[in-house]
């Protein structure tokens, strides 16, 4: 029992050493405008910022206003731990919602949403909401960032192509062992 | 010999309630759970469908139950020792093909898990093999639980080894390899941005680590050694030693673990958000299994241990089912944990 302790010790050790923790998880800590905020005149831009750096891709603000009309205008930004989208010059008073779905650096996906209120009618209009395109167009991918982040990751290939190897070598030996196996314990 | 006393009706109905209790408490538990955890509708964005919203976590749990009994099949033959193999080779050779059988289940499952959670970060989209490629080499996640399948393989090629040649392929050998590939599960859970990252990684680590070892044993001990009581009275005293020592550690990293990522989160104020918020609920909830597991694990170790060891006829299997099942509920909270947004 000692020995299998020691072992397990050591053992836990060594992964810890190699593995590289999860970064961690993302929290929404500010906006603009804030969340609950009551404006005269729409905001050009919503930003969001959170605790720590967003991971480039996947992430997307949508702006709804009254009635589900759409406000938001071309792609998601991301840009350290801030992200924003551009806003249309926004229409009728009443309740917008900035919804956001972002992925955070441990590689979970946080969603969530900022409500503010546009207290004065403004003359805008709001984006033609093209059938069946009900969502926000996500971030438009950012090449260079993205080659950057995999080249932190390593390649996937090659692993891909080994667990497929191993995968069939081992499915073939399973399937003979068990077999003969059998047929052992039959004679027995 | 085996194979008479396998086929007996009461051993068939002990199986099924040790094995039912537990993964029906893991899935009931992960459920549950889920439909307090799942992501909320947010106007203008696309969230996951419920296929992979409760899919996801259902599969996670499936995995770590598969992990668990590989762990507890690795861990027989140490528990077991070597002193009496006339009793004990039986009970390894039945042991020997269900580690590699559960091996296989834990390593197709990893893979079936990347690509819901390809699916998950891409709502509304089926995932495609570029898709998945991408999700895996850009984020940990994917990495871990392949490294998770990878291990799970290996793992089955040893096992494989150890049907053939027996007891001459080590036992520590399956326990490293059982071991490093449940280590990056828990590394594609939660972590908090402070300079506590890494104590609370290990603390998680070893968290992770103690309850396969208590839970494998256990269930491993009364499948297969709990009919002979001869084998029971030299085993489960020195299981006992085991599972006293993880169950103090399951429970002092488990709360190290949870009020500290709680605690480091921004807007998280103790200890009022353990009842305001969905992970300091589910948080409750486990400690709340841990609990209720001293017990069962006290009246097993005290009352029944000492008429074991005298050869007595004793009702242990159904506590150990009892256990079990509230095993298996602190793996489905645990499960959703993972996913449960902090704030």
């Amino acid at each position: 029992m000692r020995r299998l302790l020691t072992v397990l010790l050591l053992a836990s050790a060594a992964l810890l050493s190699v593995v590289t923790p999860a970064q961690a998880h993302n929290v929404l800590i500010g906006s603009d405008p804030e969340n609950g905020a009551s404006l005269a005149t729409g905001p050009a831009r919503i930003t969001l910022t959170f605790d720590q750096t967003v991971r480039q891709g996947f992430a997307q603000i949508s702006v709804t206003g009254p009635g589900g009309t759409r406000w938001e205008e071309g792609k998601t930004t991301v840009s350290d731990e801030k992200v924003s989208v551009e806003v249309r010059p926004l229409g009728p008073a009443g309740q917008y919602v900035a919804g956001y779905r972002i992925l955070s650096s441990d590689g979970h996906p946080v969603s969530g949403k900022v409500t503010f209120t546009l207290t004065a009618a403004g003359t805008g209009t709001p984006a033609q909401a093209a059938p069946g395109a009900a969502t926000a167009p996500a971030q438009a991918p950012d090449l260079s960032a993205q080659a950057a982040e995999a080249a932190q990751n390593g390649g996937a290939g090659m692993a891909v192509l080994w667990i497929v190897g191993a995968l069939v070598l081992l499915g073939g030996a399973t399937v003979v062992a068990m077999r003969r196996n059998g047929s052992r314990e039959e004679t027995r | 010999m085996t194979a008479t006393l396998e086929r007996a009706p009461e051993a068939v109905s002990v199986r099924r309630l040790l094995i039912g209790g537990f993964v029906s408490g893991a899935l009931l538990a992960v459920l549950a759970a889920t439909t307090m955890t799942a992501e909320k509708a947010v106007p203008g964005i696309a969230v996951p469908g419920p296929l992979v919203e409760y899919g996801l976590p259902v599969l996670r749990v499936l995995l770590d139950l598969a992990a668990v009994a590989v762990v507890g099949l690795s861990l027989l033959p140490r528990i077991l020792g070597f002193d009496d193999p006339e009793r004990t080779e039986p009970v390894m050779r039945r042991a020997r093909p269900a580690a590699v059988t559960f091996a296989w289940a834990w390593a197709v499952l990893a893979l079936v898990v990347i690509v819901f959670q390809t699916a998950q970060l891409n709502p509304g989209t089926v995932p495609t093999p570029a898709l998945i490629a991408q999700y895996v080499s850009r984020f940990g996640n994917g990495q871990g639980m392949l490294f998770s399948a990878a291990c799970a393989l290996a793992y089955a090629g040893i096992g494989l080894l150890a049907v053939r040649f027996g007891e001459k392929v080590p036992a520590e050998l399956r326990i490293v390899v059982a071991f490093f590939g449940l280590l990056p599960i828990p590394v594609t859970g939660h972590a908090v941005n402070s300079v506590w990252h890494d104590p609370i990684m290990i603390s998680m680590e070893l968290h992770v680590m103690g309850s396969a070892a208590w839970t494998g044993g256990l269930l491993v001990i009364m499948l297969l050694v709990a009919r002979d009581r001869e084998l029971l009275a030299a085993v489960l005293p020195r299981f006992s030693r085991l599972a006293t020592l993880a169950l103090a550690l399951v429970s002092l990293s488990g709360l190290v673990t949870g009020l500290a990522s709680m605690a480091l989160t921004p807007g998280v104020e103790l200890p009022g958000a353990l009842l305001n918020r969905d992970y300091g609920l589910l948080l409750l909830a486990k400690a709340g299994c841990v609990a209720l597991l001293i017990p069962f694990a006290a009246h097993i170790r005290f009352r029944l241990l000492p008429r074991i060891a005298a050869r007595q006829g004793t009702a242990v299997v159904a506590w150990a089912a009892a256990e079990l099942t509230v095993m298996g509920l602190a793996y489905g909270f645990a499960v959703a944990l993972t996913t449960a947004s902090i704030s």
